[in-house]
């Protein structure tokens, strides 16, 4: 008996430990009503169930952090095509105002034609940051030039549905290569 | 488009003839290929002398350039707000990286790694200066 408990943990060891924020206990995914790029309504729980999860939320003007946590999953996703396959990446795009479905499908179809895109109304917006519990995006600025606050972390579920880490802006790519095959084996098990 | 490339270089060598040494000199300068309608622009500046104080910049890639911080709000949402100028202190650096200061390229022609853009950086102090900024891959732009 000593033997297997000692093999199992032996085991637990090697699948290395999540380098994002660890997010414990894990919280259930919040459940939110968006439109994607194609129109039609995008259920987040039930489109992204049982699925390794990447969800953020910003804005097609943003050339500062945006980008680069894209640029960062997509070029990662190119190292483990297989994770990658059964993986949802989900934008939201929370500036309505200036970004457009079709603006929104060609910005993200630079980083991967599979990521998901969605936007709302602002109602709509509002209640999707809050249902996945981080800051409501504001505005900044006047008139055309305005800026958008918004959340700068990436927040990540496991198969099993729950948000297991988060990744602030900052984040390496080393520690996306890392995390991502520990998230994708989250099944329900831990 | 070209007489204005040729004033800023005129600029330059001016500026160079006018102090002694090289003020203030520009390394990795770079831009993150672009995605949407806006791209940033990241360097190192590095005084040789005096303090000195970024200004404006203007690239005939982009309607318009201005310098932003990134802002990190107590409630832990992040967000830019524009600056009207960027100090460089004397014999020290200033650094433009992601998540930190950089340069904002309004409707900025579609960028792809490996090209080139040459931007006017607008110092208080030195003046008029040219600096190519290379295109990296957005993930890369954190150098």
């Amino acid at each position: 008996m000593a033997l297997i408990v000692l093999a199992g943990c032996g085991r637990d060891i090697s699948s290395g430990e999540l380098q994002g924020v660890v997010v414990d206990p894990p919280q259930e995914k919040g459940s939110f009503v968006l439109t994607n790029t194609d129109g039609e309504q995008y259920d987040f729980v039930a489109e992204t169930e049982g699925k390794l999860t990447l969800l953020y939320f910003g804005y097609l003007n943003c050339p500062d952090i945006c980008p680069v946590h894209l640029a960062q999953i997509a070029e990662v996703f190119d190292q483990v095509p297989e994770i990658a396959r059964d993986a949802e990446v989900v934008f939201v795009s929370v500036d309505p105002g200036r970004d457009s479905l079709s603006e929104i499908r060609d910005f993200l179809d630079r980083f991967d034609t599979r990521f998901v895109g969605l936007t709302g109304t602002d109602d709509e917006l509002v209640a999707a940051q809050k249902a996945v519990e981080v800051p409501v995006a504001t505005l900044a600025g006047e008139g055309d030039d305005y800026t958008v606050d918004h959340a700068g972390w990436v927040i990540a579920y496991g198969p099993d549905g729950r948000n297991h880490a988060i990744y602030p802006f900052g984040v390496r790519q080393s520690q996306w290569s890392n995390d991502l095959p520990i998230l994708a084996a989250m099944d329900g098990g831990g | 488009m070209k007489p204005a490339l040729l004033v800023a270089l005129l600029l330059v060598s001016m500026t160079g003839c006018g102090n002694d040494g090289e003020a203030v000199t520009v390394t990795d300068a770079r831009i993150g290929e672009t995605a949407g309608p806006n791209a940033a622009i990241y360097l190192t500046a590095a005084s040789g002398g005096g303090p000195d104080r970024l200004l404006g910049a203007s690239t005939d890639a982009a309607a318009s350039a201005e310098l932003h911080e990134t802002v990190h709000n107590a409630d832990g949402t992040m967000g830019m707000r524009p600056l009207q100028g960027l100090e460089l202190p004397a014999g020290g650096e200033l650094v433009l990286e992601p998540g930190g200061h950089h340069i904002m390229l309004v409707d900025v022609t579609a960028l792809e790694a490996g090209d080139t853009v040459e931007v006017v950086l607008v110092w208080e102090m030195a003046g008029e200066m040219m600096v190519e900024a290379t295109v990296v891959k957005a993930a890369d732009a954190a150098g």
